[in-house]
């Protein structure tokens, strides 16, 4: 990492769910807690400016969301006001742009919102969207939305390696349980058993409806600032101590495989590779667990267990607290829900509030120094990464 | 002066005007029906004539039966979809070539809930990745008619083409071996 360093210093988030709530009133509730939590911070302070929204256009009927978003929250940015979509890794394109801004000497405090209002009175209309995401003249019109694609990536990681359906409901439970303790996730105090998920009915065979994240809506958002300016607004800041990305095509006939994620793995080497840490180094992690498939082939191409062990590495209990990784304490994506571009917003205020020991115990890693925010999109052909590191 | 890469070595078809544009028929369902209009924005289905796209030349042999894609001769590579331009060498002459209308499941599974708008209907359908019989693509298609629970990776499958409303057509592959 070269340049200047940028530092993670507040975040809040509206409660996630089926919300009574528009797009822009989301905005509201999320800036609101930003400022909550930030009494240093004005308004008038904020340069630059970065919407992480994957589609308000087709779920919200609303572009040019920037300037939008700025007057919701009462800014006015001057360096830089953009959208950043990325699907359902808008969010962390966010702050990625946004670390790209500062680090260039562009803007010196920052604001990354994500949003996404996913209900819409016609789920129908909302799963048109989701269709969208893929190549849709050739991939979409067959049908292709998330949960066959990840349900095919199942089907084939169960045939290549053995990993089961329970291992994979383990994964679900493992995220829900952590949710309880998250009073803005989507599944806050829901209980679940493996056996009660093993009962779920089927979305896309082999997944059931404990395997999917949800349709949610929700909004997040951060502050990040130059290192020269973090005192200012927090003893105990997020440093961003790495961050990669790698991409595969887009058309389903040209992804090399459903099992291993040539992006993800050349994205973890290059992430490893620039911050000198290596898997053994990551204290927790917040992996894009879209689907319980998708975080076991994640615990595989990002090292922190060989490929095809991934079902063992979730029954092993090695990715709970105290185990070698413990994988989504706030509840992933699984238990919180997946408003698109909310959700890399919502990781990175999951990081802040374990750094700053925010959380309640039963999500606690203990000692956390550094932590990894992970982000897939489409057909798991881009994958996002982003290193932070505990400030003292 | 030589062509460099930044000027076309075809000049494509341009309009003047929007009404140009509009002189394809109207959309009508393939039975005979009152035209169907899905709101383009919420319509799958890609326009398939020479007044929208490039590769009409697609649609027209899938209308006579035939499978197709473009293949780059320099690259010696199989494209998918048909490019207008090879995405490797960004050369611009390409053939067409015929694939072969038989495949195997190399992975399927079915849509149970959650279909988009105007695919609320076919639930539960079946989808898959069709491993084309001798050539190195795997196409993702809908695999019908069938039944999730009959299925096995591997299973034999074929080709079949469809009227689509507005005067298209389109793909989807069928098993061949019912079990
Ligand atoms: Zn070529």
């Amino acid at each position: 990492m070269s340049g200047r360093r940028v530092a993670l210093v507040g975040g809040g988030l509206s409660v996630f769910g089926v919300r009574a709530a528009t797009w822009g009133e989301l905005v509201q509730e999320a800036g609101r807690a930003l400022f909550a939590r930030l009494p240093e911070l004005a308004g008038k302070d904020v340069d630059s400016l970065f919407v992480g929204a994957a589609q308000p256009e087709r779920f919200a009927f609303q572009s040019h969301v920037a300037p939008l978003a700025a007057e919701l929250l009462g800014l006015r940015p001057w360096k830089v006001v953009q959208r950043t979509e990325l699907a359902c890794a808008s969010g962390q394109s966010a702050i990625r742009s946004a670390y790209a801004a500062i680090a260039a000497g562009l803007s010196d405090v920052a604001v990354a919102v994500g949003v996404e209002k996913m209900n819409l009175p016609s789920m129908a209309e909302a799963n048109t969207s989701m269709a969208d995401v893929l190549d849709r003249p050739w991939d979409g019109v067959q049908g292709a939305t998330a949960p066959p694609f990840f349900a095919m990536c199942a089907q084939r990681h169960m045939k290549e390696f053995g990993t089961t359906p329970e291992q994979m409901a383990r994964v679900s439970l493992k995220n829900h349980a952590f949710a309880n303790s998250n009073p803005t996730a989507q599944f806050y105090e829901k209980r679940f058993t493996l056996e009660k998920l093993q009962k779920l009915p089927m979305v896309a065979p082999p997944l059931r409806l404990g395997d999917c994240s949800s349709m949610t809506d929700g909004a997040g958002a951060v502050l990040l600032v130059g290192e020269e300016l973090a005192r200012r607004y927090t003893d105990t800041p997020a440093w961003i101590a790495g961050t990669a990305q790698s991409t595969d095509f887009h058309n389903l006939a040209n992804l090399p495989s459903l099992t291993e994620w040539g992006a993800l793995r050349r994205a973890g080497q290059e992430l490893y590779r620039t911050s000198g840490l290596g898997p053994g180094d990551i204290d927790f992690a917040e992996l894009h667990d879209c689907f319980t498939i998708s975080e076991i082939i994640e615990y595989e191409d990002l090292g922190f267990c060989p490929k095809g062990s991934g079902g063992r590495f979730i029954e092993e209990g090695e990715s709970e607290l105290g185990g070698r990784v413990p994988v989504n304490p706030r509840g992933g994506l699984l238990g919180c829900g997946h408003p698109l571009g909310a959700t890399g917003i919502a990781q990175a205020v999951e990081v802040l509030d374990q750094f700053q020991s925010r959380v309640p115990p039963a999500r606690r890693v203990a000692g956390a120094e550094v932590a990894m925010v992970h982000n897939l999109s489409g057909s798991a052909n881009v994958h996002s990464l982003m290193l932070y590191r505990r400030g003292n | 002066m030589a062509a460099t890469a930044s000027s076309p070595a075809q000049r494509p078809e341009v309009s003047s005007t929007q009404e140009a544009r509009t002189g394809a028929s109207p959309p009508q369902g393939a039975g005979g029906e009152p035209p169907q209009r899905t709101p383009f924005l919420l319509d799958f289905y890609p326009l398939e004539d020479a007044h929208h796209t490039r590769i009409s030349r697609f649609f027209d042999e899938l209308r006579a039966g035939r499978f197709v894609t473009t293949w780059c001769p320099r690259d010696q590579k199989l494209l998918w979809p048909p490019r207008v331009v090879c995405p490797d060498c960004h050369g611009e002459d390409l053939s067409w070539k015929e694939l072969p209308r038989s495949g195997h499941l190399y992975a399927f599974s079915a849509v149970l809930a959650g279909a988009p708008l105007g695919m609320e209907s076919q639930v539960p359908f079946v989808v898959g990745l069709v491993e084309l019989q001798g050539v190195p693509l795997r196409i993702f298609s809908r695999i019908a008619p069938a039944t999730y629970d009959r299925l096995e990776i591997g299973d034999p499958v074929e080709l079949e083409t469809y009227p689509v409303p507005g005067d298209r057509v389109f793909f989807r592959f069928r098993p061949t071996s019912p079990r």
